[in-house]
C-alpha cells in the first residue's frame, strides 16, 4: 500500500548555465496524498512541476512513476497520468469552444470517439460547466475559464493532479468552489499537489507541506510541524497561518487550555471553544 | 478618449469593427451572433455550401432582380429562421454597406477634359462627371455586391469559427492551414486583451496626451506585445505538451446529420432562381 506513486531522486535543472532552478530535489509522493507546495516566487515550484510531468528534462536526476524509471520513451505515459492545471487559464485554453477544448486531451490519448465524448461530458458535469459547452472561451469570466482549465485535466483522468497557484485570481465564491472540487478529487483517491502562497489554505487543507527555497526542499512534514518551525518560516519568508497564531496566543495567555488539538479552520475552532 | 469609445460601443454602432472583436458588453460581435443563431443545428456543410453557391450565383447572374431576390432570401434566413433581430442584422451589415457605397462612388464617377455627362463638377484640371447610365450601372453593382455579402452572412452569422474550421478540414483543406486558423483565432483574442490592458495602463498614465507621446506609447506597446506573444507561445506549448500534444490538432466535433428536407428545399429554391434568371435575362 505504501509504495510511492512518484519518486524523485536528486533532480537538477538549470535555466541558464549558472542559474540552478532545481538544486538536488528528492521526494517521495504517495498515492492519495494532499500536498501543499509552498515557497516564495522563484523558489522553483513551477519548474519542479514541469520537470515531474516531463515537459522539461532535468540535467541530472531520476524520476520513477509507480516504480518504473521514466525515460524519453515513457514520457507520454508520465504525462497521461500527471496533469497540471496552470496558473493562468489563458495560457492553457487553445480551442474556440469549451467542448473542443476539453476534448483536446482525450483526443491526444487516441481514444475512440465515444470514449472521448463520455469523458468530455463527465468532466463538464464534474465542474458544472455543461451549459457553456458550445461557447467560445473568450466570453467566459475568470472563474469559468479556471473551471474549463480544470475540466481539461479531469477529462484525461490522471492519477496525480498538480495545481499551480489555483486560487491566485479567484474571487471568494470561486475559491470555495475550487475547494469543493479538491474534496471531490481527494475522495476519488487522486494524489493532489497544490502550489500556493495562501498559508491559511495550506494549513487547513494539506496533509503534507513541502517548502521550497532556492531550488531545494527545506522542509517536508505536516503543516503543523512546518509552520511551528520558526527557522523554516524565516528562511522561506513565510507567514504563519492565522489560526495557528491565534490558538497559540490564546493558550499563552491562559484563555484556552492546551489540549494539543490545533484547530485548522473556523469550524474546528468553534467546536474547540464550544466544549 | 476611451470614454467616447465605450459610449459609442454601447449605442450598438460599429465604426471600426474588426471581425470578431469583443466589447465588454459582450453582445455585439458576429461571433456572438453566430453562437446564438437558431439554425445552428443544421448541418454545417450544408450552411456553408448553400451560402457559397448563392454567393457565386449572385455574382455570375449579374442581374439586379436576382440580386434583390437573394438579398431578401438571405435576410429571411438569417433574421426569420436564424432568430437574429433585424436591428442587429442591419447594424452588422452597415460595415460592408459603407465599403460598398464608398467603393461604388469611385466606379460611378469618371474624369474628362470636356464637360460631358449628365452631371459634372469642375475640378482644377478637368471635370468629374456622371451619366445616368453610369449611375444605373453603379446601382446594379451595389445590389450585386450587397447580395453576395448577404449570402455570405448566412454562413458567418450562423456558423461559429470552430465549426467553419471543421468544415474546411472535411473539405480537404490542408491540415496545417486549418490548425493555424484554430490557433490564430484563439490567439487574436488573447493578444487583443493584452494590448487593451497595456493601452489602458498607458492612458491612465497620460501616455496618449499629445501626438508625440502617443506615437511613443504606441511603439512601446507594439514591441512589448511582440515579446509577450513569444513568451505566451512558450507557455502554450508547455501546456499543450503537458496534455500529450504530439503534433496534430484533434478536437471532438459535433455531428449534425444533413436534413434531406433542407437539401430538397435548397434544391428547389436554386432551380427556381436559375429559371427566373434565364427568363428575365
Amino acid at each position: 500500500m505504501n509504495e510511492p506513486i512518484l519518486q524523485v531522486n536528486d533532480l537538477h535543472y538549470y535555466y541558464n548555465d549558472n542559474q540552478a532552478a532545481l538544486n538536488g530535489i528528492s521526494v517521495s509522493i504517495y498515492p492519495g496524498e494532499r500536498i501543499a507546495v509552498i515557497g516564495s516566487n522563484g523558489a522553483g515550484k513551477s519548474t519542479f512541476f514541469l520537470n515531474i510531468n516531463g515537459v522539461l528534462s532535468p540535467e541530472h536526476g531520476e524520476i520513477f512513476y509507480h516504480g518504473t524509471k521514466i525515460t524519453k520513451k515513457s514520457l507520454p505515459e508520465l504525462r497521461k497520468n500527471i496533469g497540471i492545471v496552470f496558473q493562468d487559464a489563458d495560457n492553457q485554453i487553445i480551442a474556440s469552444s469549451v467542448k473542443a477544448e476539453i476534448s483536446f486531451g482525450p483526443m491526444n490519448l487516441k481514444l475512440p470517439r465515444e470514449e472521448v465524448s463520455r469523458r468530455v461530458n463527465m468532466a463538464m458535469e464534474y465542474m458544472n460547466i455543461t451549459e457553456y459547452g458550445d461557447r467560445p472561451p473568450h466570453y467566459l469570466s475568470g472563474g469559468e475559464k479556471k473551471r474549463v482549465a480544470i475540466a481539461d485535466i479531469i477529462a484525461m483522468e490522471p492519477d496525480v493532479i498538480i495545481f499551480d497557484e489555483p486560487t491566485a485570481a479567484l474571487d471568494p465564491l470561486n475559491a470555495v468552489m475550487l475547494e469543493e472540487v479538491l474534496e471531490k478529487l481527494s475522495a476519488e483517491q487522486k494524489t493532489l499537489l497544490i502550489s500556493t502562497h495562501d498559508v491559511d489554505f495550506a494549513y487547513r487543507w494539506a496533509e503534507r507541506v513541502l517548502v521550497f527555497c532556492d531550488g531545494q526542499i527545506i522542509a517536508d512534514g505536516t503543516p503543523l510541524s512546518v509552520f511551528q518551525n520558526d527557522e523554516v518560516v524565516k528562511k522561506a519568508s513565510l507567514t504563519r497561518p492565522v489560526m495557528l497564531d491565534v490558538y497559540e496566543e490564546l493558550v499563552r495567555n491562559g484563555l484556552l487550555a492546551d489540549a494539543g488539538v490545533y484547530p485548522r479552520d473556523m469550524r474546528e475552532f468553534r467546536e474547540l471553544i464550544g466544549k | 478618449m476611451s470614454h467616447e469609445h465605450t459610449a459609442r460601443s454601447h449605442t450598438g454602432r460599429h465604426h471600426h469593427h474588426k471581425g470578431g472583436h469583443r466589447h465588454d458588453t459582450g453582445g455585439s460581435s458576429i461571433d456572438f451572433y453566430a453562437c446564438h443563431s437558431r439554425i445552428r443545428h443544421w448541418n454545417p456543410g450544408f450552411r456553408v455550401g448553400f451560402s457559397i453557391i448563392l454567393l457565386l450565383f449572385c455574382i455570375l447572374a449579374n442581374h439586379p432582380a436576382v440580386s434583390c431576390v437573394i438579398i431578401l432570401t438571405a435576410a429571411w434566413i438569417t433574421v426569420g429562421m436564424g432568430g437574429l433581430s433585424f436591428r442587429r442584422y442591419f447594424s452588422v451589415l452597415t460595415i460592408p454597406i459603407t465599403f460598398i457605397l464608398l467603393g461604388s462612388a469611385a466606379v460611378a464617377v469618371d474624369f474628362s477634359r470636356q464637360p460631358i455627362g449628365d452631371f459634372h463638377l469642375y475640378l482644377f484640371w478637368g471635370y468629374l462627371y456622371l451619366t445616368y447610365e453610369s449611375l444605373l450601372n453603379t446601382l446594379f453593382l451595389i445590389l450585386k455586391v450587397f447580395g453576395a455579402v448577404s449570402a455570405m452572412f448566412i454562413m458567418t452569422l450562423s456558423t461559429p469559427s470552430h465549426e467553419l474550421f471543421s468544415v474546411l478540414r472535411k473539405a480537404r483543406c490542408p491540415s496545417l492551414i486549418v490548425e493555424l486558423m484554430h490557433m490564430i483565432y484563439r490567439y487574436i483574442f488573447i493578444l487583443m486583451e493584452v494590448q487593451r490592458n497595456m493601452r489602458i495602463s498607458a492612458e491612465s498614465r497620460l501616455g496618449f496626451g499629445d501626438f508625440k507621446t502617443s506615437c511613443y506609447s504606441f511603439g512601446q506597446i507594439a514591441s512589448n506585445l511582440f515579446i509577450i506573444a513569444l513568451k505566451k507561445a512558450n507557455a502554450y506549448y508547455d501546456a499543450m505538451e503537458a496534455r500529450c500534444y504530439d503534433g496534430t490538432f484533434a478536437f471532438l466535433e459535433e455531428e449534425h446529420q444533413a436534413n434531406p428536407k433542407h437539401l430538397i428545399a435548397a434544391g428547389i429554391y436554386l432551380t427556381a432562381l436559375m429559371s427566373f434568371w434565364l427568363v428575365i435575362r
